[in-house]
């Protein structure tokens, strides 16, 4: 009789253990495939100089127009300027973005770090009076 | 204004009313986001005008050529975006006009146009330059004073005009204000002379881009264009719908928390120019008292306009019209800017955010504008 009743918790613990296991492999999948179209352009007078996924975090430094500088960080599914040489740091008071249509300007140094790839319902294709 | 779209001459009227009864029934779900039906209705309407024009120009929607161009021009960050066989042309075109009215319109260059008029008080106009003046004595009119482009002295007392800012002693602002006053303009509409006041000077700035993204429209038509859109730092102009014949989606900044990248709202449009002003925009601290000044004056007062509104949003097919208004609408505050469109709502809409944090949206524009926040409808009748 006993076991018959060990038998059966470990065939419960085995069934729990696979649940979990699906749960994470499904948790994984839609986290990593529903960030992962997303992307961060980077700039510089007008032309792309680099492309970084949302999803993988790291620090980067922008080489901007007239030898000026900007540092990007990417962490946590946001993008957004910690240091500028620009005089006014407009760009780094911008915040933190992360859906289609936001972007970070830096005038001085011609920088545009722009979310692209995003198209999910609450993206817009424009921002007006930023 | 009936709303979210704009009427862009190839758009064949005939051919709208064709379509409603079918499309009605067509589109019976509203989205999550609590987009209106109406918007959606028109979004279809625009779907089967656009096919119809794309099946006329004998190319795959699949495959519509596009091109864009960033440039940084008049003190800002400009994007313009064209879909159609002939977009690269059109967007060069574009990139042109923008640089050739820069040059024409700066206040910083002794040797543009206005600078000159500046330096020596009268000068004949160009047509652009006439066509802009005209503009603004009419909505000087319209507005009871709130826009004033002889608002550029005290632009340049602030340090508005070079980024040496610094507050001034009231006495100066006094002094200045003699000098705001669009009513001493001399101007000739048959020669196109415009005369000074003594001191006098005019800053274009507050309708330039409106004028500039209208002349944008206008070349994106003469190359046969089917779609496109303009972003002149922050002022959005559209043109037609988007390739799928979906309205552009339109986020109207959060100027209750400008750094965190959010939108207080979406607007969906076609054919129209989306325009926002606000005093977050631009604006110093005074280190001395900690007081924060923003760059749209109030010409009654010399002072950074105090109203009870943080941002004001103009959607209209006329984008110099909607780069005016936003800046006198935000200087008049919620009641006379209510009352202003009482008198003009078939010429524009507006979205107002206010210093309480409530959204006011224009009675014809809610069935395009979607907010996770409430929206208080002004409607046309008090």
């Amino acid at each position: 009789m006993s076991g018959k009743a060990e038998s059966g918790k470990k065939r419960d613990f085995i069934l729990v253990v696979v649940c979990l296991a699906i749960a994470l492999v499904g948790w994984l999948f839609l986290h990593f495939t529903a960030a992962d179209g997303i992307k961060i352009q980077v700039r510089v007078s007008g032309t792309l100089t680099a492309e970084y996924s949302l999803s993988q975090s790291g620090t980067y430094e922008i080489h901007g127009a007239g030898g000026g500088t900007n540092l990007l960080v990417i962490s946590g599914g946001e993008a957004w300027l910690t240091e500028a040489s620009c005089p006014d740091k407009l760009c780094v008071g911008m915040g933190k973005i992360s859906r289609g249509g936001q972007s970070i300007i830096c005038l001085p140094n011609q920088v545009v770090v722009e979310v692209v790839g995003d198209e999910s319902e609450g993206s817009v294709d424009f921002i007006t009076g930023r | 204004m009936t709303g979210c779209t704009g009427t862009k001459k190839s758009i064949d009227q005939s051919l709208l009313t064709d379509t409603v009864s079918s499309i009605e029934n067509a589109s019976g779900s509203e989205n999550a986001e609590g987009q209106g039906r109406e918007a959606q209705n028109q979004a279809v309407h625009n779907k089967e005008l656009q096919d119809q024009k794309i099946q006329s120009s004998g190319i795959q929607s699949a495959e519509i050529p596009s091109a864009t161009r960033e440039i940084f021009a008049m003190d800002t960050y400009m994007t313009i975006t064209g879909y159609g066989e002939q977009c690269e042309e059109a967007v060069e075109a574009a990139v042109a006009e923008v640089e050739r009215l820069d040059a024409l319109l700066s206040v910083g260059s002794e040797e543009s146009e206005i600078g000159q008029i500046n330096l020596t008080g009268s000068g004949h106009l160009s047509e652009e330059t006439a066509m802009m003046v005209e503009k603004s004595l009419e909505l000087y009119q319209d507005t009871k004073g709130a826009f004033d482009i002889t608002i550029y002295p005290m632009m340049a007392l602030w340090g508005f005009t070079t980024g040496n800012f610094r507050v001034p002693e009231e006495e100066e602002i006094a002094e200045t204000l003699k000098l705001v006053d669009c009513g001493s303009l001399i101007y000739d509409s048959g020669t196109r002379l415009l005369t000074l006041g003594e001191r006098q000077g005019i800053d274009l700035g507050a309708i330039a881009k409106g004028f500039t993204s209208n002349r944008l429209m206008e070349i994106f038509e003469e190359y046969d264009l089917l779609s496109g859109v303009v972003s002149l730092g922050g002022n959005v102009q559209c043109y037609g719908t988007k390739t799928d014949g979906s309205l552009w989606r339109c986020g109207i900044q959060n100027p209750l928390n400008p750094e965190s990248g959010n939108v207080v709202g979406i607007v969906q449009v076609s054919d129209c120019a989306v325009i926002t002003s606000g005093g977050y925009e631009r604006y110093f601290t005074d280190e001395a008292t900690g007081k924060t000044y923003h760059h749209i004056l109030d010409p009654s007062t010399g002072i950074s306009a105090d109203s009870d509104l943080l941002s004001v949003t103009i959607v209209s097919p006329d984008g110099m019209l909607a780069d005016g208004l936003s800046t006198a609408c935000f200087i008049l505050g919620l009641e006379k800017a209510t009352d202003l469109w009482r008198e003009k709502s078939d010429s524009f809409d507006m979205v107002l955010v206010t210093t309480d944090e409530k959204i006011y949206v224009t009675e014809p524009l809610t069935s395009c504008f979607s907010s996770k926040k409430e929206v208080n409808i002004i409607s046309g009748d008090k």
